[in-house]
């Protein structure tokens, strides 16, 4: 799974997350019939089902562009895994299920991934939909994965080429086993080959330039599409309207006529609007609201989320200055001295649950449950540092290798209102144990920048804090803190030789249960060399009018909308 | 022949001035911290070749001032570039986001400038009564308000009769022009409210303390000795002499409305250009934010050359 590539968690703009698939047949077809008994919420019981109406959903995250080679953001994900097919999906468990492809089998050596597909199917235009357009859509990222199709590289690691020998079938040929192979595939939106194909050609810069035509949206001609809706309208930061598509056959059609995602630059506008009932539903409530929108009679949402907030230690071997900060005992210290529970409390709101693994529990199997967090235990932590012998000198703070313990941390501003009351927990427990913490808050361009400062060689900083939006697969989230992630994804200078060779390992390993165990063992070694100490994982919280509305579903760490599947706005209703 | 030395010396500082502001922006953005490439190259499994890919791509691998040449040389082709964060023509974006901003805060400016010139003119007329006092201390609040505040407010109070959220109802299906003309009317009356709250005291403040100047000079005297009726003395006479400094003030604030209001916008997601701004300058999406400088330039030097050439045709003196 998870390999579909993130809207990118460090992003500029806040409550990003990932998004990926469509709904499975099985579950939506379950999720019509009974009534909603599915349901996670706390919404009522099953009610009737009234077909039609448009659902209204609100949002403070951005669609920034409806080309895949071009967005990133998660509200991005949400238009492309409705409008366009996927060969698979992930159920509420995170699970992969079968979606456009009813069944799929592995070569014993791991090599060839064969994928059987819904036959006579349509695109919204009436052409047919086939496996050529699989095959196309691949090539095509696998041929330009340097350049133009960069963003989706990870989806087609190790992949050779994608044949299609008959309308329904679709052949993937990879050079080296694959332990992700399904997640990275299933992953990947399929684009209609003949609206496309025009753009996937010489330098292939096409496809990000002048691919425009091919995702707006006009009066009469909605963009092409194959998943549950079509695309009718895009204004830029306002709104994305999509409308149910004529001839989708892949599930059974949605119950809803289309859904409109309204974008709001301002939280406060958007609870406003909800109250007022100018929108049905709203993604990422901020939580200082929960209790005003439960008053108002709202029906909440919340789920421990795999997004999580790290402190991070720059953990480079080569880093010049404050070496102390590698020594593992002094890591060990520094988390004893995490009040965890106090930070969940005050800036989360209480809604969030704590962390130690990078791989959160929330992704189901792939979390090491023997990985958990230290307790807050202040004297543990001075004596730990006093054993070390480093003595407190001028104002209680120790001085190691005869520099006083005194460190700045970075803070991305797009995350400051979390981030500095966390800082403010932190900082008199780190006073107690004789280390002194300076704040400083940049904008996340400038952050990231001088993480890696000089020129991404992560020498000069000390500590930092952040965030991350894993998948539900572990690949990912695993390889931010590799050797060759520097000046892309590291932001905490580890690189640890060992650790990237079980990384390599794994990514190869066919059989889960097998990759599972060295997944364990990645999670163990991180945890000790405590690149970062993770933090918490916040709630993810939406909220819906459930007088009005039905048949949402939650699927775990990522909540009813920004998800990877459709299965809410397959079987969302009236009632 | 004055005149027209006097327009060809305004018409070449212009110039100057445009083309001084182009090339701080190029370099001002590019010393900030924190580079372009950075946040699109953070993909899943990113790899050192798709970072130099994209450097490449945003001829951001070339040194700087060849950068600079390039940017030159485009734009003289009137080509403002491609933005690094959606690949579309810079201009295109730029041309959506000043068709959404214009007509609000257009319309924003305008009542302020006639609310502030009425109570103005009001206040110096009946200055030291009870209406100079509220009208001038309403005047100092609303100035003084934080603007995010003040729309913040409305938006609380207002947002159940108004629409508070972009500039059209988008569930509206099909609707008629006049349909469309409504709606986009109503969701424009809150921030451009807001907007003329923000704006009309500082017109208040200044038309009245320039009204107060000419009631005092002789001329006033004499019309008023010549027994005009009051209306008379106070626009034909005092108000058009008192007309001078405001004139300057409306040009600047006209140059700066295609900066749009970014916190008014903020509140009200309103779809325009200070949005876009913020979000470039984020992203560091140097092509979007070079874009955008050099049309703020442009409209605020356009703006000051045409409140010089007024100037001109109010004021003779200013030729001798």
């Amino acid at each position: 799974m998870g390999e579909n590539r993130t809207p990118r968690s460090r992003t500029p703009l806040r409550g990003t997350r990932i998004v990926t698939l469509l709904a499975v047949a099985a579950m939506v077809a379950a999720g019509c019939s009974s009534g909603g008994n599915e349901e996670p919420q706390k919404s009522g019981q099953s009610q009737q089902v009234v077909e039609g109406g448009t659902l209204r959903l609100g949002t403070t995250s951005t669609i920034d562009s409806i080309n895949p080679f071009v967005g990133f953001q998660a509200n991005s994900f949400l238009v492309w895994q409705s409008i366009w097919p996927y060969l698979g999906t992930y159920d509420e468990d995170n699970k992969i299920v079968p979606f456009w492809a009813t069944s799929w089998d592995a070569s014993p050596d791991g090599l060839t991934y064969t994928f059987h597909l819904h036959p006579d199917t349509k695109w919204s235009d009436g052409q047919p939909m086939t496996a050529s357009d699989a095959a196309f859509t691949i090539n095509t990222i696998i041929k330009y994965q340097d350049g133009p199709t960069g963003s989706w590289a990870g989806n087609v690691t190790n992949m050779k080429e994608v044949d299609a020998p008959d309308p329904a079938t679709v052949v993937v040929h990879y050079s080296k086993p694959s332990g992700n192979a399904l997640s990275q595939l299933i992953g990947i939106p399929i684009l209609p080959e003949h609206v496309w194909g025009t753009f996937a050609t010489g330098d292939g810069k096409a496809l990000k330039t002048e691919a425009k035509d091919a995702v707006t949206p006009t009066e009469d001609q909605p963009v092409v599409s194959g998943g549950p809706f079509e695309l009718a309208e895009y204004k830029k930061d306002d709104i994305a309207l999509l409308q149910r598509n004529p001839n989708y056959t892949l599930t059974a059609k949605p119950h809803i006529d289309g859904f409109g995602i309204q974008i709001y630059s301002n939280e406060d506008a958007m609870i406003t609007a909800f109250k007022n009932g100018d929108l049905d539903a709203i993604e990422g409530v901020p939580t200082t609201n929960v209790a005003s929108l439960k008053a108002a009679g709202f029906t909440i949402n919340n789920t421990p989320g795999v997004f999580f907030y790290d402190f991070i230690i720059n953990s480079n071997p080569k880093k010049p200055e404050h070496q102390e900060l590698l020594d593992p005992k002094v890591k060990e210290a520094l988390e004893y001295a995490v009040d965890r529970q106090q930070i969940i409390d005050v800036a989360l709101g209480g809604y969030g649950s704590p962390g130690a693994s990078i791989v959160p529990p929330a992704t189901g199997d792939w979390s090491d449950p023997n990985v958990k967090p230290l307790p807050f235990d202040i004297d543990q932590a001075n004596q730990i540092l006093d054993s070390l012998g480093f003595q407190r000198g001028d104002g209680g703070i120790r001085v190691a290798d005869g520099h006083p313990m005194e460190y700045t941390v970075i803070i991305p501003n797009s995350q400051q209102a979390v981030l500095s009351r966390t800082f403010q927990i932190i900082q008199p427990d780190f006073q107690e144990i004789g280390v002194k913490l300076t704040l400083k808050v940049l904008d996340p361009s400038a952050a990231f920048d001088a993480i890696g400062a000089p020129d991404y060689k992560y020498l000069d900083f000390d500590l930092a804090m952040w965030d991350w939006i894993p998948f539900p697969d572990p690949s990912y989230i695993l390889n931010v803190v590799m050797c060759d992630q520097y000046g892309s994804n590291s932001d905490s200078g580890y690189c640890n030789p060992a650790y990237d060779k079980l990384w390599d390992q794994q990514a190869s390993t066919v059989d889960q249960d097998e990759r599972r165990q060295i997944v364990y063992q990645m999670q163990e070694i991180l945890f000790n060399d405590r690149p970062y100490i993770v933090l918490n994982y916040p709630d993810v919280i939406d909220a819906f009018d459930s007088d009005n509305w039905a048949g949402f579903y939650n699927e775990s760490g990522f909540g009813i909308f920004i998800n990877n599947s459709t299965l809410t706005m397959n079987s969302v209703h009236q009632t | 022949m004055r005149r027209a030395d006097y327009v060809i010396k305004r018409t070449f500082f212009a110039f100057v001035t445009i083309f001084v502001a182009i090339t701080l922006n190029f370099f001002l953005f590019r010393v900030i911290p924190g580079d372009a490439v950075s946040n699109l190259a953070r993909v899943p499994h990113a790899t050192p070749a798709l970072r130099q890919a994209l450097e490449e791509e945003f001829g951001l691998d070339k040194p700087k001032w060849e950068q600079y040449l390039i940017y030159l040389k485009q734009l003289a082709h009137g080509n403002m570039g491609v933005s690094f964060a959606n690949q579309e023509p810079v201009w295109s974006n730029l041309k959506t986001a000043l068709a959404n901003t214009l007509p609000m805060v257009t319309l924003g400016t305008v009542i302020a400038i006639v609310i502030g010139l009425i109570t103005g003119v009001l206040s110096a007329w009946r200055r030291k009564t009870k209406l100079d006092h509220i009208s001038t201390n309403v005047a100092i609040a609303f100035y003084a308000f934080p603007t995010q505040w003040l729309a913040l407010v409305l938006l609380i109070y207002l947002s159940g009769f108004l629409p508070s959220h972009g500039m059209t109802n988008d569930f509206l299906l099909n609707p008629t022009p006049w349909e469309h003309f409504k709606d986009v009317g109503l969701h424009m009356i809150l921030p451009a409210m807001t907007l003329a709250l923000t704006l009309y005291g500082q017109y208040t403040l200044v038309v009245r303390s320039s009204m107060l100047e000419t009631l005092g000079e002789d001329y006033v005297l004499t019309a008023r000795a010549k027994g005009f009726t009051q209306r008379k003395v106070v626009t034909r006479h005092a108000l058009r002499n008192a007309m001078l400094p405001t004139t300057t003030l409306i040009a600047l604030s006209l140059g700066y409305i295609v900066a749009g209001a970014i916190l008014i916008e903020t509140v009200f997601s309103w779809p325009g250009i200070g949005s876009a701004v913020y979000q470039a300058v984020t992203q560091r999406d140097y092509p979007m934010l070079q874009g955008a400088f050099l049309v703020l330039t442009v409209s605020v030097v356009a703006a000051n050359f045409v409140a010089d050439l007024l100037y001109f045709k109010l004021d003779p003196r200013i030729t001798e």
